[in-house]
């Protein structure tokens, strides 16, 4: 079963705080909302989880192994994985060639052509077999999200989470995201989904966490978390206004 | 899905021509025509293993021809300060080493032989023929030559781990730069701009296909140096298909999202850095035999950027490309040497042809980014690519 133990979380940049002792456990195959407004800290969060970063105190524990401390190479091999906010594909690569970086990275001790159809598999799940030869740069902004999450099914991480996976997307890719995590989360994987798109996030999630610049207002299931006055005040209250920044914000990123 | 084998079967028909080319060529300039040809051979190593460092890996390096310099001037002190003796000197520093003396011959830089002379050739003035030394096999001295180069390559690796893109262009041209420098500096040493010489590659003759031939015959090194180039192509064909230059690509694109993704980014940075520099000494090391000096002039920015070039008229994102461009370029360089006259203006080619080479670079970087030779090799590999995807979308759209 897995678990995920976050204790005391800390991270400064220079003179702004930006995780104040942060703590949560995740036990099982948990579909978590992360939510918050812009700059509230869920990004470096994510990196501190993934390895990118270090903490400036606290520690994260997967499976009973520490790995605040691991390169992220080593993060992603304990059965952690996360998507980027703005979209990372290998751009002159295929989309088969990005497929096969994590798989053999993994050293699983599969055979190319076990690897070659499990990625095969993984593009028609995600309806874009067709651009399969195609560079990542030929790819839609859309289809460069979806080409993200089969890399991401071809690592079969523990834990996964996910930084904005539904920002800039059209409903019908939105229904193969959704697709994406009923299939992990079915597999047994816990998931974190970090969106500001609050009608998602309540259909999917079982549990939110709320961050508000640093803290952790809240921690529970979406009903009292909607009901909480804290969270209302930094959050959910101002929610048309934050969807409005938030589109302004996306667009220069 | 069709397979294409047109490139498969193009290099095949490449390498049966240059393995038979010194055979069936005849012509009066044979002697010449191979010299371009082995230099054509030294710098296809170099560009095509700067293609591997910079065009798969991203790692774009300007110190390349530091490496080359590297192994050729480790092989030349090599074999220019140590012998064997049956006999000691009793001047030199000197090692008893099974039967023999392992000679360490003190420096003494470049002054007249007739003031100064080095412990050993006293030693011999002294002995007066009755003593035979043995100079240090060529071979040894190219093995060297490649170790030290990945040595340099490992530390220059470690160093630039975190330095990307612009960074770690001056980084390397520092190095590149700061080598040369040193060894146009110590004199006592290296000989300053004087150079050392080296023993020939087959310093000895050397009896091929039933042939004798002495040791400046051009066919022994042109086989020399056209098998060290398959070699390193091989090598690099290996790496390309593995997982290897699968994941360099990655770390070329991506490298935050290459680790978040399980990929070991710096052991892939460092071995890429290792295995090129190490193609790049031997290279340097053999040539530098080959043409029996080695100079610090050898090591200029300009040698570089020719490189550069050369990999980038080919097609720096494939080794291939840029070995067939390096060779095509070097002969192509050296035809246009001939000057010419028209009505009674003398055109100087050796100088003119550079600017013309400049000219054709910056032609290919504004209107064939990929070099000349990669589109002709990607028309036949990925040509079908597009046709595939419409036919499936269409496909997809109907059903
Ligand atoms: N590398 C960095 N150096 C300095 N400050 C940083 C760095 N990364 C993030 N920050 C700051 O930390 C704060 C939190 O940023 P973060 O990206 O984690 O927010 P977020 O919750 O993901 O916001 P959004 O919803 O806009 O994605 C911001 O104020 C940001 O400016
Ligand atoms: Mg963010």
């Amino acid at each position: 079963m897995t678990n995920l133990a976050v204790k005391g979380l800390n991270k400064r940049f220079g003179g702004l705080h930006v995780l104040k002792g942060v703590s949560f456990e995740i036990d099982g195959p948990e579909l978590i909302g992360l939510i918050g407004p812009n700059g509230a800290g869920k990004t470096t969060l994510t990196n501190i989880l993934d390895g990118a970063i270090k903490p400036n105190s606290g520690t994260v524990y997967l499976n009973k192994q520490r790995i605040d401390q691991l390169p992220p190479y080593e993060v992603a091999r304990a059965g952690l994985g996360r998507t980027f906010q703005v979209t990372r594909s290998f751009r002159r690569m295929t989309v088969l060639e990005n497929l096969f970086v994590p798989a053999l990275a993994l050293n699983r001790g599969h055979s190319r052509e076990e690897i070659a159809q499990k990625a095969l598999e993984v593009l028609e799940f995600l309806t874009i077999d067709h651009l399969r030869n195609e560079y990542a740069q030929a790819l839609s902004g859309g289809q460069q999200k979806l080409l993200e999450l089969g890399r991401l099914l071809m690592l079969d991480p523990e834990i996964v989470i996910l930084d904005e996976p539904f920002a800039g997307v059209h409903p019908r890719l939105m229904e193969v995201i959704y697709r994406y995590i009923e299939r992990v989360n079915g597999a047994g994987k816990a998931i974190i989904l970090i969106s500001h798109q609050m009608d998602s996030i309540f259909t999917l999630c079982r549990r939110l966490l709320v961050l508000n610049y640093g803290d952790l207002i809240a921690d529970g299931i979406p009903d009292d978390v909607k009901r909480d006055p804290a969270v209302i005040e930094a959050y959910l209250g101002a929610d048309e206004e934050e969807s409005n920044g938030e589109q302004g914000g996306r667009a220069q990123s | 899905m069709k397979k294409h084998h047109t490139p498969q079967l193009a290099g095949v028909a490449l390498i049966a021509f240059f393995a038979l080319f010194p055979f069936i060529y005849s012509a009066g300039d044979y002697d010449y025509i191979m010299h371009i040809a082995i230099t054509g051979f030294f710098y296809a190593i170099l560009a095509s293993s700067w293609s591997m460092l910079a065009g798969y890996a991203g790692q774009f390096s300007f110190g390349h021809i530091g490496f080359m310099g590297v192994g050729a001037y480790t092989t030349a002190l090599f074999c220019h300060y140590l012998y064997l003796s049956p006999e000691p000197t009793n001047i030199c520093t000197e090692f008893l080493i099974g039967e023999q003396y392992l000679i360490l011959v003190n420096p003494i830089g470049v002054t007249s032989s007739t003031l100064t002379q080095d412990c050993l050739r006293q030693a011999l003035s002294i002995w007066d023929g009755s003593v035979q030394i043995t100079p240090m096999p060529v071979w040894l001295g190219i093995i060297l030559g490649t170790i030290m180069g990945g040595i340099f390559g490992l530390l220059i690796g470690l160093l630039v781990l975190r330095l990307r893109a612009a960074y770690l262009a001056l980084f390397t041209l520092g190095f590149a730069e700061i080598l040369r420098a040193t060894i146009s500096a110590e004199i006592l040493i290296t000989r300053g701009q004087a150079g050392i010489e080296l023993p020939h590659l087959f310093d000895n003759g050397i009896t091929l296909f039933g042939h004798a031939f002495t040791r400046t015959d051009k066919l022994p090194p042109y086989f020399a140096m056209f098998f060290l180039l398959l070699l390193c192509l091989g090598i690099l064909a290996w790496l390309a298909k593995s997982k290897f230059g699968l994941f360099v690509r990655a770390l070329r694109e991506d490298q935050d999202a290459a680790a978040a993704l399980g990929v070991n980014t710096t052991r892939y940075k460092v071995l890429v850095f290792v295995i090129t520099t190490m193609m790049a000494a031997a290279a340097g090391a053999m040539q530098a035999h080959y043409v029996g000096i080695i100079t610090p002039n050898n090591l200029f920015l300009l040698q570089m950027s020719l490189v550069v070039a050369m990999a980038v008229i080919g097609g720096v994102e494939n080794f291939v490309a840029a070995a067939i461009g390096a060779i095509v370029i070097e002969f192509v360089l050296e035809m246009l040497r001939n000057s010419f006259d028209i009505g009674g203006i003398t055109v100087d080619m050796t100088i003119w042809r550079l600017v013309i080479f400049g000219i054709l670079l910056m032609l290919t970087l504004r209107f064939s980014r990929n070099g000349l030779i990669l589109p002709l090799i990607e028309h036949f590999t990925r040509g079908h690519v597009a046709k595939e995807t419409v036919a499936k979308r269409a496909a997809g759209a109907s059903s």
